[in-house]
């Protein structure tokens, strides 16, 4: 009888992925989001066509054809470019997330745990949160001329206040926590508390929380590609190449259309991937 | 494609935006806007669409490009020896104030454009000169130090626009900002820079060119210039017959727009306007008369021409247009064709090997130099396009290109091994002294073309007063640079002028690029 409700019980709490996986669109969302990784890591592999090649007899052609989603202003084929986009793209977004996520993360605990740095670094944190990304892009670009690097840091700075932000709160709650208190007892150091206890027990609202930046993130990074300040030419990216789409959107809407359709995919995946995450972490929605 | 078009012209029409521009007013669109309209102080072809439509020139230039029409002046004189100049003004001109225009204005003009305090960019278009003195209210006398064989046609350009001193004075720096006083057609009311242009009529205005059909003051009560800087906008706009008319049509629209019933779209065949990469010729690699030489084989400029422009534009062969001025056509001959292959060899045979990342090196430099440029629609297509195309012969070519605000800067610098621009001009002795004499380095001689056998040809045409000597100094001038390669020169750009059924008479003319002109045809028939 005791193994019947050892076995119930451990139905009741299943894996936090399984959970995830039992909703479709989160499914879909994650399945999309591999294929998109999968498609940008295989990219010299898998492009029919170098990516800069350009074919000057058949610009601006349309999808089908001799090109699979045929070729851009240049004359060079939208898939190839799709492909190596996909990559510089996803690229940006998550060394943008890691870079701002690991810095923001830092003095999120810090600020938890030494709580006389709490005012000093959550008013420093309000200042960057009140400078727009885009501003603060466009200076960049300004001071060290655009390009990649310029974007990223523009990116990384705009995901570290909202990320302290979050692990703060995330880490004052834990703090509170009884076994902080036993492993203080115990004697244990600061930082090795942080590490052991305090760090491992803010991962899940930040790990939802950074699928859901890295949609908004890319999106940002597009915006800033869109606008020059970004990928510079030939170096194909998303947002750079519906840029350059946009003056033919009548004319030949495949060139702005389907990189935007990567932007929309991605982003879109990581918000329901995202609020997935969310669900199944959260005690208080599990069935 | 032409549904499309229909579309944005359904959707654009059920817009209450579109509201219908009052019958007295015309809706001129343009991409950019100028940062100052006074004709000393800007070069830019958005300065001189306005400010041929608020003041005259001493002459007008025909459609051809090549007559000189009376202007300000009804009849001249030029000196045996080329150095004097008489001209007779009209006695009836008026400034937009009402003040009569006399001699001692025009004097006041060209003194101020030619004075060093000026500063303005453009004063060797003026030529040398001597002394500008009015002998009575209605003649002024133009003396140069030696002759000037292009000083009429320099003198048709906005630069030497005749402006009123007392609101020259009046408004210090701010001339051409907060207001501008010309004898033109039409007068200025008011600016919002990046937006709007508004210009009122001249209503006694009767000293057109004589190129227009109509003799008498502009037909249209108030002209507004408006900044839309979207093309796809300004497509919609021009279908809908929100606004009226417009030169900056992208090439890729053309046909489709040629097709609308509603819109008329006029050309001009003597447009002068080009488009070129040049390269700095002391810099590393591209000092390398074969390596240019190489450069110049690896592109299909009729094949690029035809990509980036949709058929509109013609590929260029040597610096000069044939429907320009002197132009020789034995230089065309000079520049080498599309032979990749023969490239490759041309650059294995002067040393320069093939590296293991696909660029070459010779001596330790790199086959690899960087280009500046404004960054517009055409430049960054075609230097795409070019990049790719030198890639296939071993030659990396690195691009930065910059918003027109600091452009202009960052392109009078040393920084740069080849830059991509485009100009407007008139004839070969235009072109060729604007930018080939060593005193024009480092701007616009952005080449830092250093010859004294240039300068010295260039100063003997300037000087002549036989055409055939300035035609063989230039001839000579034009196959020196067609076998140095300084330049490529991509693609000889034709105008199109587009306006709705609202208006007639919105005719190409295209002088320093302008589509318009004055305008004096300009009607609105409904």
């Amino acid at each position: 009888m005791s193994g019947g409700v050892t076995s119930a019980a451990i139905s009741a709490r299943p894996s936090v992925l399984r959970l995830v996986f039992r909703d479709i669109a989160a499914a879909a969302a994650a399945s999309f989001l591999i294929l998109m990784v999968l498609a940008a890591a295989l990219a010299p592999w898998i492009a029919p066509v170098d990516p800069y090649e350009t074919d000057l007899m058949s610009v601006m052609s349309p999808p089908g054809g001799d090109y699979l989603l045929g070729t851009d202003g240049q004359g060079r084929d939208m898939f190839s470019r799709l492909l190596f986009g996909l990559r510089v793209t996803l690229l940006m977004g998550v060394a943008a997330l890691v870079v701002g996520g690991i810095i923001g993360v830092a003095i999120g605990l810090i600020a938890a745990h030494w709580r006389w740095l709490d005012g000093v670094l959550m008013r420093l944190m309000d200042v960057m949160l009140s400078f727009p990304a885009i501003l603060f892009g466009l200076a960049l670009a300004a001071i060290f001329g655009p390009g990649l690097v310029a974007v990223v840091i523009a990116l990384s700075v705009a995901t570290v206040p909202l990320m302290a932000r979050i692990a703060r709160s995330t880490a004052l709650v834990v703090m509170a926590q009884d076994y902080i208190e036993a492993a203080r007892a115990t004697g244990m150091g600061s930082f090795r508390l942080i590490r052991r206890h305090l760090a491992p027990n803010c991962v899940a609202p930040l790990l939802v929380f950074a699928t859901l930046r890295l949609g908004q993130v890319i999106l940002l990074g597009s915006a800033l590609s869109f606008l020059g300040l970004g990928a510079q030419a030939p170096t194909a990216e998303l947002g750079a190449m519906a840029a350059q789409g946009r003056t033919f959107l009548f004319f030949a809407p495949h060139i702005a259309v389907i990189p935007s359709l990567a932007i929309f995919g991605i982003v879109l995946a990581c918000n329901v991937l995202g609020d997935a995450l969310r669900d199944a972490l959260d005690p208080k929605l599990r069935p | 494609m032409r549904r499309l078009l229909t579309a944005l012209c359904l959707v654009a029409a059920a817009l209450p935006a579109a509201a219908q521009t009052p019958r007295n007013t015309a809706v001129l669109m343009r991409e950019i806007d100028a940062d100052r309209y006074d004709p000393v102080r800007s070069t830019a072809r958005s300065a001189g669409e306005v400010i041929y439509m608020m003041s005259d020139t001493l002459v007008s230039m025909d459609w051809d490009m090549q007559t000189i029409r009376p202007g300000l002046a009804q009849s001249w004189e030029v000196s045996p020896d080329g150095k004097t100049y008489t001209f007779h003004l009209r006695t009836d001109v008026t400034f937009c104030d009402g003040r009569p225009m006399v001699a001692d204005d025009v004097v006041y003009t060209i003194k101020r454009w030619i004075d060093p305090e000026t500063r303005s960019p453009v004063a060797w278009r003026a030529g040398k000169v001597k002394d500008i003195r009015a002998t009575d209210a209605h003649t002024v006398v133009y003396e140069l130090e030696e002759p000037f064989s292009e000083l009429l046609a320099q003198l048709t350009l906005f630069f030497a626009s005749v402006v009123d001193r007392n609101t020259v004075e009046r408004l210090g720096a701010n001339f051409g900002v907060q207001g501008f006083n010309g004898t033109g057609p039409y007068c200025w009311e008011s600016w919002t820079p990046r937006q709007d242009l508004v210009l009122t009529r001249h209503p006694t205005y009767a000293w057109g060119p004589p190129i227009f059909e109509n003799r008498g003051p502009a037909q249209i009560e108030r002209i507004i210039w408006r900044v839309v800087p979207e093309a796809t906008a300004r497509l919609a706009a021009l279908q809908t017959g929100a606004a009226d008319a417009t030169q900056y049509i992208p090439n890729v629209a053309l046909d489709q727009l040629r097709r609308v019933p509603s819109v008329t779209v006029t050309t001009q065949p003597n447009y002068l306007w080009d488009f070129y990469m040049a390269f700095k010729v002391d810099k590393p690699f591209v000092s390398d008369a074969t390596a240019r030489r190489a450069m110049a084989m690896a592109i299909n400029k009729p094949a690029l021409v035809r990509a980036v422009w949709f058929g509109h534009a013609q590929p260029a062969v040597n610096i000069i247009n044939p429907v320009a001025l002197d132009y020789d056509a034995a230089s065309d001959a000079l520049v080498p064709g599309f032979d990749p292959p023969g490239a490759m060899k041309l650059l294995d045979e002067a040393g320069w090997v093939l590296g293991s990342d696909g660029v070459r090196v010779k001596d330790g430099v790199r086959a690899s130099f960087l280009t500046y440029g404004i960054n517009t629609l055409e430049n960054q297509r075609q230097s795409e396009i070019m990049q790719q195309a030198l890639r296939r012969i071993g030659v990396e070519m690195r691009i930065q290109f910059f918003d027109a605000t600091v452009a202009w800067g960052r392109m009078a610098t040393q920084e740069f091994g080849a830059v991509f621009l485009s100009y407007p001009y008139f004839s070969a002795g235009d072109a060729l002294s604007l930018y080939f004499p060593s005193t024009q380095r480092p701007s616009p001689n952005r080449m830092n073309w250093n010859d004294p056998q240039t300068d010295a040809w260039l100063a003997q045409a300037r000087s002549a007063t036989d055409p055939a000597v300035r035609a063989t100094a230039l001839a000579n001038v034009q196959r020196q640079l067609a076998e140095a390669n300084v330049w490529i020169t991509t693609a000889r750009e034709q105008l199109f002028v587009g306006a709705s059924n609202r208006v007639t008479g919105a005719r190409a003319h295209g002088l320093y690029g302008v589509g318009l002109y004055k305008a004096l045809d300009l009607r609105v028939v409904r």
